[in-house]
């Protein structure tokens, strides 16, 4: 095998120019799309006409029961110009985003390194971390999370050790989103074998070969593992963004499907799914969907153009 | 090494797997006549229902398949299938939902079939007309209910307050709530919830002032200044610490576990008669039920006798008539009755009622005798809720009675967005 | 650090070694308060479920006041189906899913990490596009999709699209990791005229058992959590899955039986537990274990 040198972690930007062995043009086609078919398949029998189904509802006005009726532009521009309770969601929603997904991923990544350690009972503590993602949606979840904090709830029994009365948290508008933040960093675990499982791909010869040059373990942090990290890192930030933008199911099981107190907890997809399914209005949800695509396309878009500043791929 | 061993485990697993698989994927589900029933309810619901399908087939031969969901999981389901061209022919109905689908032909009208395949000659009279829609009938009631007060009784004593009657009045609530404050019962319960959001309070204490919650013609019954007026009761409620505070009501969200009656924070809640049973089970304290306080003594009519559920026929069903007919068993035949209880509501067949009292277990017996001695409690049977009822209750008068509550809105602000509101959402929809 | 299994070391630096046991207890018991963070919710659920149904709510204490299995007996053949057949059918379900989803999403990772061709960056995009849809609004659409091909009421349309790597996020996740294996074996595979398939089969799959074991976990937990697709495609109760027989315990308008639930809640957690624990041992076969030494 052909021996890999510390520098070959760092930036290598340029995309090889067309590699040699396939020359031919339909020689160079036919494997990638060989490769691709299943998907290609499923994404052209299950997935377009679905997408595009529901692109064509947001110009209708489709109540679930009668056929829908073209409406052009209309859905669109109420929800800019008329619905008090769009922009309530995108706020929450937007504010969801900024704050879980860095709190999440910098708590998973930090785990992580410290469970790639080589310790005693490593899997078990691994497991243990996994558990509260494991629960998922249960309504054991609501309960419990009612529990440490509503009122008289555990977290409040301890503020009261040192003396401080806390509100209701969870039913408390001020507060009851940061409850569901919480709730989003606890379940990290899924970040966090991504983490780990992209840490173990990291070669230990490399930290050897470091160490022996004497380098400190923050700086192998930040000449090794960050940088070869960076693209499982690229991962977890876009996926985590786009699940957060879409999260649903925490708002749901804690607040019922109310998105209560006073909407503090409305998040994007739950208002969406109170229009489409409790008050008739699919065309109206569809066309929120495609308003939340674009806003997270565009984010998304933007964050791909500025991975290749920072994302190290070995090619 | 190691890899190639845990390969060959994996891809063992595997094919034992899809073995497994090729089994199982696609039943058979090739049948003969059958009908399909879809309805919400827990697994006492189940039981008797299937009980009486059972019975059903044994008596006529017909197979009625049967699925239940809880009722969150019901509609959408429901609304996926019918959409889909798929809905089940048998179709269990709220009344919140049955303009809805009944003004789209999601269900279809039975009046063909009353008096053939459908027998409702012993039916009461309300029932029957709770079921119907722009005169039509589209859904045959499977029980009534009344609104009703939980009440905590064990909590009451502990306060050495006397329980409340059916003569309860909003006034002595409030009396009432300072003597729990008073005997300080289990570190600050309070007499009762804060029912500014519940909008079968709301409709209550409308009707008794003359009011309705929707006319006829699918219009806001009442205006802004009946609206503020409820607001600054509860407001007044709230702040004399009568009832519970903003931040314990919004720990509310809707199952039995999150209510305030459950959480041991208020010794009474609005609810529905046919759910005594249902908080019985979750609670160590032993609960009852009573009528809604009156505005004043002597004042009454608030309360009606509410078709709990339907069962609706699917409108796109071929099989009509069968479902039809199935629906006339399930309302009519003693044997299914006695397996019905009064589980879904108190039997809308005066014979059926007689046949089943003796065999009603305590609780049971309570909510029938409650429903039927309403006396003057009792008024007349408000028209169906316009399709938009719904979306008024959940998206604006839960969220505003919040908003009030925690002080972001007065009451006599409230009062008048709310009717500005409501208005907007009616002419939408 | 003697103790540690050689294939588990990370080299952690040179401290004294007085100094690093300190550092290990440390390690040790902070890992152990936040373990009983996590561990809190699966004990309450677990004490729940040997309680008296009216002590479940309305008790303060942890322990319950007297233990029953009552909840687990009731609960296992409370439904009208037993809860055996749900769990196989989620086996069934997962365990397909698993193979599918493994499959066809590696495949799909290979050819737009590793291949060149036409419009690869259009595809990608379009790969990206599906995960930001929120899945509500296509539902319907899907469901009149399904119930055309005639798969409405059965596995198909839960297992089929694992098989077209129609989840996005495996594809996206398999390609990062693709991307980040040393270029230079492809290369050197390529000048033996090694195939593409040979050059997936041989050298990619082994060297990347950390993502697919990831991929294959959560794959596995995932679908036996998921509820949304089987309740709507789902609908005769023996060919339910656990998710969807936990949710027919509770109903907000009646009688519900959280004894059951809590009970049956529990069993389901140990599937997915063992899966995860089964699993996760090839998380650590990362490069520095594949006889990779370089």
């Amino acid at each position: 095998m052909t021996a890999r040198s510390l520098q070959s972690g760092a930036p290598a930007r340029e995309r090889a120019a067309t590699p040699s062995t396939w020359s031919r043009i339909w020689q160079n086609d036919a494997p990638g799309y060989l490769f691709l078919l299943p998907w290609l398949i499923g994404f052209i029998g299950l997935t377009v006409g679905p997408m595009v189904t529901s692109l064509y509802l947001s110009f209708t006005d489709f109540d679930l029961l009668t056929s829908p009726d073209w409406v052009g532009a209309d859905n669109y521009i109420r929800m800019f110009t008329n619905d008090a309770k769009f922009w309530t969601s995108m706020r929450v929603t937007m504010f969801f985003v900024i704050f879980s997904v860095p709190l999440k991923l910098a708590f998973a990544l930090a785990v992580a390194m410290l469970l790639n350690r080589g310790i005693r009972g490593l899997p078990l503590y691994r497991a243990l971390f996994y558990l509260p993602s494991l629960l998922g949606a249960s309504v054991a979840i609501a309960i419990l999370w009612r529990q440490i904090f509503a009122g008289d709830g555990l977290v409040n029994k301890l503020l009261l050790l040192v003396g401080i009365e806390g509100p209701s948290w969870i039913s408390n508008p001020q507060y009851s989103l940061w409850t569901l933040i919480v709730l989003s960093i606890w379940q990290f675990g899924s970040p966090m074998i991504i983490f780990l499982a992209g840490l173990r791909q990291i070669p230990t010869d490399m930290y050897e070969a470091a160490s022996l040059d004497g380098a400190s373990k923050w700086r192998q942090f930040v000449k090794i593992t960050l940088p070869l990290l960076t693209p499982v890192v690229f991962f977890n930030a876009i996926i985590q963004t786009i699940e957060a933008f879409k999260s649903f199911t925490p708002a749901f099981i804690i607040s019922g499907g109310t998105g209560n107190p006073i909407n503090s907890t409305l998040f994007y997809t739950l208002y969406l799914y109170q229009e489409a399914f409790a008050f008739f209005r699919m065309g109206y949800a569809s066309a929120l969907a495609w308003v939340l695509l674009a806003v997270v396309g565009v984010f998304t878009a933007f964050s791909f153009f500025t991975s290749k500043y920072w994302v190290h791929y070995d090619e | 090494m190691t890899i190639r061993i845990d390969r060959r485990h994996f891809l063992m697993g595997s094919s034992a797997l899809i073995a497994a698989g090729a089994a199982g994927i696609s039943p058979a589900f090739a049948q003969a006549e059958r009908l399909r029933m879809l309805f919400w309810g827990g697994q006492a619901r189940a039981d008797r229902t299937y009980a009486v399908t059972d019975l059903y087939q044994a008596a006529k031969g017909t197979d009625v398949e049967g699925e239940f969901l809880a009722w969150n999981d019901y509609w959408p389901k429901l609304a996926t299938q019918t959409a889909g061209g798929n809905a089940p022919d048998i179709i269990q109905m709220d009344y919140r939902y049955i303009v809805e689908y009944a003004q789209r032909n999601a269900i279809a009208p039975l009046d063909e079939f009353v008096g053939g395949a459908l027998k409702l000659d012993d039916f009461d009279a309300d029932q029957l007309e709770g079921g119907k829609v722009d005169g039509s009938l589209y859904g045959i009631s499977l029980g009534a209910n009344s609104v009703a007060l939980m009440v905590n009784t064990t909590a009451f004593e502990e306060a050495g307050v006397a329980a409340p009657t059916r003569d309860l009045t909003y006034d002595e609530i409030m009396a009432m709530g300072e003597a729990f404050n008073s005997a300080n019962v289990r570190g600050g319960m309070k007499v009762i919830m804060d029912g500014s959001g519940s909008e079968p309070m709301l409709d209550n204490w409308l009707r008794q002032k003359g009011l309705a919650l929707y006319t006829a013609d699918g219009k806001l019954g009442f205006d802004a200044d009946a609206m503020t007026e409820w607001f600054q009761l509860w407001s007044q409620m709230r702040e004399a610490g009568v009832c519970v505070s903003a931040e314990d009501q919004a720990l509310d969200t809707g199952p039995h576990e999150t209510t305030m009656l459950v959480l041991g924070k208020a010794a009474m809640m609005p609810s529905n008669s046919n759910q005594l049973v249902g908080f019985q089970a979750v609670m160590q304290d032993d609960i009852t039920i009573s009528s809604y306080p009156r505005l004043a003594a002597g004042v009454g009519g608030g309360h009606y006798r509410k078709p709990s559920m339907f069962f609706s026929v699917a409108g796109s069903s071929a099989n009509k008539e069968a479902a039809a007919e199935f629906l006339s068993f399930f309302v009519n035949d003693p044997e299914a009755a006695a397996v019905l209880g009064v589980e879904r509501g108190i039997p809308c067949s005066a014979a059926v009622r007689d046949a089943i009292a003796p065999t009603l277990s305590e609780q049971d017996q309570i909510a029938l005798n409650f429903v039927a001695n309403l006396g003057d409690l009792l008024g007349p049977l408000p028209p169906s809720p316009p399709a938009a009822a719904g979306e008024i209750d959940i998206s604006l008068l839960r969220t505003l009675s919040q908003e009030v509550g925690f002080g972001a809105r007065s009451p006599e602000d409230a009062g008048p967005y709310f009717v500005t509101e409501a208005t907007a959402i009616l002419n939408r929809a | 650090m003697s103790d540690v299994p050689a294939k588990l070391t990370v080299v952690t630096g040179k401290g004294s070694p007085g100094r690093s046991r300190l550092t290990s207890l440390l390690i040790h018991l902070g890992l152990l308060a936040a373990s009983v963070v996590m561990l809190y919710p699966l004990l309450w659920l677990l004490a729940a479920s040997f309680r008296p149904e009216n002590e479940i709510f309305t008790s303060a204490s942890i322990l319950p006041s007297v233990w029953s299995i009552d909840s687990y007996i009731r609960g296992w053949n409370g439904l009208r189906t037993s809860f055996g057949v749900f769990f196989t059918n989620s086996f069934i379900i997962s365990g397909l899913s698993v193979i599918g989803n493994v499959m066809a999403c590696s495949m799909a990772a290979y050819a737009f990490a590793r291949l060149d061709f036409r419009f690869k960056n259009f595809w990608f995009a379009m790969m990206l596009l599906t995960l930001m849809l929120p899945y509500q609004v296509t539902l319907i659409p899907q469901y009149v999709l399904f119930r055309q091909l005639g798969w409405v009421n059965t596995f198909l349309p839960l297992v089929v699209p694992k098989f077209l790597a129609a989840d996005g996020f495996f594809i996206f996740l398999m390609v990062q990791f693709f991307r980040g294996l040393p270029k230079e074996l492809d290369e050197a595979a390529q000048m033996d005229g090694c195939s593409p398939w040979r050059i997936y089969w041989k050298i990619i799959i082994p060297l990347s058992m950390p993502v697919l074991a990831t991929a294959a976990i959560f794959t596995f937990i995932w679908t036996w959590d998921d509820f949304f697709g089987p309740l709507i495609y789902l609908s005769e109760m023996k060919s339910y899955t656990v998710m969807l027989g936990l949710r027919t315990f509770t109903d907000s308008t009646g009688e519900s039986d959280y004894g059951g639930l809590f009970a049956m809640s529990v069993l389901s957690l140990v599937p997915i537990f063992l899966f995860f624990l089964f699993f996760q041992r090839l998380l650590i076969e990362g490069i520095a274990t594949t006889g990779m030494k370089r």
